[in-house]
């Protein structure tokens, strides 16, 4: 891709005793779409914070185009930041809240170099109009933000950072507070504005549908660290750990020994697949996504287990099979009652083998299957609040 | 049925709250009705005036108290409000658990009783004004560029600190509900977009939280003009605010002067009540529509504190503002002041108030005039060091305690030539054998005031003080010389006494009287209400305050008892190290001027220790009022030989009978 535009280098940082990051390294090419990917309290907005310069690292170093700017305050980088529920300043209309950054910058005197001057009038004028084109809110300039609604909030917060042609745009969790259709919407917004400046945009989010959507790479992190880098294909299809793989989609991760390169076996059946590059006999983690796996009938398969659950979903059924007391997650069109005996065949390239991480066992039942549902749910009511504060 | 009982439930409800509301306002209300009111009476209504608004703003005591109000309520409230504003900040960035402890602290000041928080101030006043002094001496023995004042009093200056120290949980208390409702965001926002602490805080925070700054302010302002326990510790001598102006007025009754000017008072804060919650109410309507213009000087200055210079200027200013801020306290509290002033303390409706403004305008020299209760509160002011006084006026017992714990300062008698003028008689009181410490300012004697409406038979003995067929209608002194005293002299034995066994026959004989319900209450001052409203029939107190009773009272009647009583003297003196002594001793010469007694003798109805104006005042009164004095009113201000005789004056109690004296007070259990 371009060249590298920021880097973090084995950067930590600790409130009071905790480590909230843990040794990230990172690099973020310019005109990228990077997304931070994590549940809540993994530190994902505290790496924002670092690179906006709202929190400097304990240790390590943020470097921009290859400059340390640990210690350069917020309004001396060339980066604006929209924040959690838009952070709008209440007591100005719309037009003065983009122009505000303006009004705040002083440049080089054009008849004397050595002054410096405001930007003139007309110039704001021009550019915050231009803003209002781009995010289509012409007409609203004299609105207050609270006459606004949270769709309308969210371009006016985009405008007001864009308006300063930053060189790096960061945004933290900006769709939190839309509902679903609006944040949909605004996710292919967002891209298309991306590509219309041509800038970097740094993205936290907690929801893997929005990093996959809209990002060119994602950085999946959980307590403090980066578990795996890659483009939204990558961390789909070849997710490094338990963690990576249950939090990106729906996975069924199964303990397996990994026989040999191409041969990995479960429930003491041996599978063929397409990993290598593991000790003989290694015990590992084996992922299959719930939509790689084939209902067949019984004497054909090569697992059998009987159906426990069945959620139609519209465009397919959930299915939870018990395999030897493992619950499965199968997404299948075909259906195939509760209480009947299924036999399913897993192609090759449907099984993925990970290393054994800290995360091993954790992850991949559905047991729990409704409960599942519910705590993503949760994480995203609460992280808003759990993810901004330096409190916890 | 139920839809009955619903009904009469809320009519009972309304009732209650119409009992509520009436309790709630109805005195306030009376007390504004009464301020129109003719004549002085607080009972009777004889027509509408504004007389008593225009006596007020005559009445120089109480429009110098306004301006004393004002200044120190202005600025505490402006200081509060910055000091306030930036404290509520600093908690705001704070952790949740230390903001949680330091809001706790912040409370407690207000939950604090006033009381203690006055006290308290007063006792580190007085202890840093001691550190201070020490500090001075050492530091001006050092060098000879600098001369520190080496004494500092309690006054305007610590009257400001101490309204200020008050006032800012207050402003604390309403900007932090402003900062917790802002979103946290929007400073980093701000910076984000370019701004500087310093300007974010100007251009957003400030916006955000002004609603919380304006009734912080108002609050604070209304809590200054308000506060009278706190003030009335660290005043000193020399500052006096409206409360205590007022409170100092009532001690005698309360005039319809005092109805005026607390109506002023009610209405002002009303008022600001009223803006602070109109504000608010227009602050949400509003809020959402215009479109407020950065104001030009907030940017420039925001500007300048973004520029290179202006954080060094940031630096400096704060300093400057510190040590600026001390060198302020320092000279606020500084004893050498610029103008000549003197600080006199007497008693309550003791001066006519013109001598004062006439002293002023003559000699130039600023008259601080306050006023204690009693000689033993007046002794206690001085014990604590609160009262720090030029001039007092004690009586005759409470000289020799003075002079014998080596409190008084010797006067310079050549500087007050109208000592000469000072009737022989007075002179060489037995408090000060040698007259080295005083000039006598009026005398008088105790007696018994009755309403001849009440009592059936002419009262020529002390007996009535004790006599259960007036129980509930006597009122007795509170103290403990006057109340045993008069027991003493029904008694037949002198004031005097040292004789433990006469002490405990007199203290008997007022305590089995107390016991049976002679009393009705007892008092200093406020027997003028009763007397004069036909409360109680009987009480023992000042011959000239009879005579002031008599002008609301026709019925009162007052005889100095066949048993003798007390006559007294209350004299000028000067405390030692008194900061002003020069002043002082031309304060004492004008009172002592023939002029002045006469103004006072007319003004106050206490006898004069002046020769001429006694011979004279006949004369005055006749010029004065167009009539003549009848010469029974002359004789009960100023009593003649004969019964002079009768009389004893107070003489200064060893100490364990004053120990005595304390402690029979103490089982009487007033």
């Amino acid at each position: 891709m371009s060249k590298e535009l920021i880097r973090l280098r084995n950067v930590s940082m600790a409130f009071d005793d905790e480590l909230v990051l843990n040794n990230i390294n990172l690099y973020i090419n310019d005109k990228e779409f990077l997304t931070l990917l994590g549940p809540s309290g993994c530190g994902k907005t505290t790496t924002l914070r670092m690179i906006g310069g709202f929190a400097t690292p304990t240790s390590g170093d943020v470097l921009f185009d290859g400059v340390r700017i640990n210690d350069v305050p917020p309004h001396q980088r060339q980066i604006n930041t929209v924040f959690q529920k838009y952070a709008l300043f209440p007591h100005l209309n719309v037009f003065e809240n983009i122009a505000f950054g303006l009004r705040m910058q002083r440049r080089p005197d054009p008849a004397d170099p050595r002054k410096k001057t405001k930007i003139p009038e007309e110039e704001i004028r021009e550019r915050v109009m231009e803003m209002l084109e781009i995010i289509s809110l012409k007409g609203f300039e004299n609105r207050r933000p609270d006459a606004l609604s949270g769709g309308q909030q969210q371009r006016v917060a985009i405008a007001r950072a864009l308006v300063n042609k930053p060189k790096v745009l960061l945004l933290d969790e900006p769709l939190g507070a839309l509902d679903l259709k609006l944040r949909k919407d605004m996710q292919i917004e967002l891209k298309r504005i991306q590509q219309q400046v041509g800038i970097t945009f740094i993205y936290v989010t907690h929801d893997q549908e929005e990093a996959l959507t809209m990002s060119d790479t994602i950085v999946v992190m959980d307590k403090g660290s980066i578990q795996q880098i890659g483009t939204p294909e990558d961390i789909y299809n070849e997710p490094k750990n338990a963690f990576v793989a249950d939090f990106i989609g729906e996975s069924n991760i199964i303990d397996g020994i990994m026989v040999q390169d191409k041969l990995v076996q479960m429930y003491g059946r041996q599978f063929p697949c397409l990993d290598s590059g593991f000790a003989g006999n290694e015990p590992v983690d084996v992922v299959i996504r719930p939509e790689d796996i084939d209902i067949v009938p019984l004497e054909q398969g090569q697992l059998t287990g009987t159906v426990t659950s069945v959620t139609f979903k519209g465009m397919q059924y959930d299915i939870i099979v018990d395999f030897k007391g493992f619950k499965w997650l199968i997404q299948t069109t075909d259906h195939s009652p509760e209480g009947t005996r299924i036999g399913i065949k897993i192609d090759p390239d449907g099984i993925h083998v990970m290393k054994k991480s800290q995360y091993s066992g954790m992850f991949g039942d559905y047991s729990s299957f409704s409960d599942e549902y519910d705590e993503l749910d949760d994480a995203g009511l609460t992280s808003d609040e759990e993810e901004s504060g330096d409190e916890e | 049925m139920r839809a009955k009982a619903h009904i009469q439930g809320r009519a009972s409800s309304r009732v209650l709250m119409a009992l509520v509301f009436l309790f709630l306002y109805a005195p306030i209300l009376l007390l504004i009705v009464f301020s129109f009111n003719k004549g002085n009476s607080n009972i009777v209504w004889t027509g509408f005036s504004l007389d008593w608004y225009k006596s007020l703003f005559q009445n120089r005591l109480i429009m110098r108290s306004v301006y004393t109000t004002l200044l120190v309520s202005l600025l505490a409230t402006v200081i509060a409000t910055f000091a306030g504003t930036f404290a509520a900040i600093g908690f705001y960035n704070l952790r949740r658990r230390q903001r949680t402890v330091l809001n706790t602290v912040n409370n407690i000041p207000m939950m604090n009783a006033d009381i203690v928080t006055g006290v308290a101030m007063c006792l580190s006043f007085v202890a840093f004004f001691s550190f201070w002094s020490r500090f001075a001496v050492w530091f001006n023995g050092l060098q000879n560029m600098i001369t520190l004042p080496s004494r500092l009093t309690l006054g305007f200056g610590t009257l400001l600190i101490a309204h200020i120290t008050f006032n800012i949980p207050y402003v604390i208390l309403s900007v932090s509900p402003k900062l917790r409702q802002m979103d946290k965001n929007l400073v980093d926002a701000a910076q984000d977009l370019g701004c500087t602490w310093m300007q974010a805080f100007w251009k957003v925070i400030l916006p955000e939280i002004k609603p919380g700054i304006a009734s912080g302010a108002l609050t604070a302002f209304t809590m200054s003009v308000d506060d009278f326990i706190i003030s009335y510790f660290t005043a000193g001598s020399s500052s006096s605010t409206l409360a205590m102006t007022i409170y100092g007025m009532t001690k005698k009754r309360v005039t319809p002067e005092i109805n005026a000017i607390s109506t002023l008072l009610f209405i002002t804060v009303l008022l600001l009540l009223v803006i602070v919650n109109l504000r608010e109410v227009r602050m949400e309507r509003i809020g959402r529509q215009e479109t407020p213009r950065s104001r030009v000087i907030s940017r420039q200055v925001t500007l300048f504190f973004d520029s290179p210079k202006g954080k060094w200027f940031r630096r400096g200013a704060a300093g400057i503002l510190s040590v600026s801020f001390l060198a302020t306290v320092v000279l606020l509290t500084s004893a050498t002041n610029a103008q000549p002033v003197v600080n006199v303390c007497s008693w309550g409706e003791y001066i006519d108030e013109e001598l004062i403004t006439q002293f002023e305008e003559e000699t130039g020299i600023l008259v601080n005039y306050q006023t204690a209760e009693s000689n033993e509160t007046l002794y206690s002011l001085l014990k604590s060091g609160a009262g720090d006084y030029d001039v007092i006026v004690p009586s005759d017992y409470m000289i020799s305690q003075l002079i014998e714990e080596d409190m008084l300062a010797e006067l310079d008698y050549d500087s007050i030539p109208n000592f000469s003028l000072i009737d022989s008689r007075f002179k060489h009181m037995s408090y000060d054998p040698e007259n080295r410490y005083t000039v006598p300012y009026a005398w008088g004697t105790v007696g018994i005031i009755y309403n001849t409406a009440m009592v059936d038979e002419p009262i020529t003995s002390w007996s009535v003080m004790f006599d259960p067929k007036y129980a509930g209608n006597v009122l007795m002194f509170r103290n403990s010389r006057d109340a045993i005293g008069i027991a003493l002299s029904y008694l037949g034995y002198s004031l005097n006494t040292t004789d433990e066994a006469e002490l405990r026959e007199a203290f008997q004989l007022l305590k089995d009287a107390k016991n049976r319900g002679v009393y009705q209450s007892f008092v200093m001052d406020e027997i003028f209400q009763k007397l004069e409203g036909g409360n109680a029939a009987i009480g023992a107190y000042y011959a000239g305050d009879y005579l002031t009773m008599l002008e609301n009272n026709e019925d009162l009647a007052f005889v100095v008892p066949e048993e003798g009583s007390n006559w007294f003297m209350d004299a000028m003196c000067v405390l030692k190290d008194a900061p002003h002594f020069n002043e002082a001793m031309a304060w004492i010469n004008f009172i002592a001027s023939t002029e002045a007694n006469l103004a006072n003798m007319d003004y106050l109805w206490y006898a004069s220790p002046n020769q001429e104006a006694l011979e004279e005042y006949p004369a005055y009164y006749e010029e004065l009022y167009e009539e003549e004095l009848d010469q029974e009113t002359y004789e009960i201000i100023a009593a003649p030989q004969e019964v002079l005789d009768r009389c004893e004056a107070y003489l200064v109690l060893p100490p364990d009978i004053r120990t005595l004296y304390n402690d029979l007070w103490t089982e009487l259990g007033i």
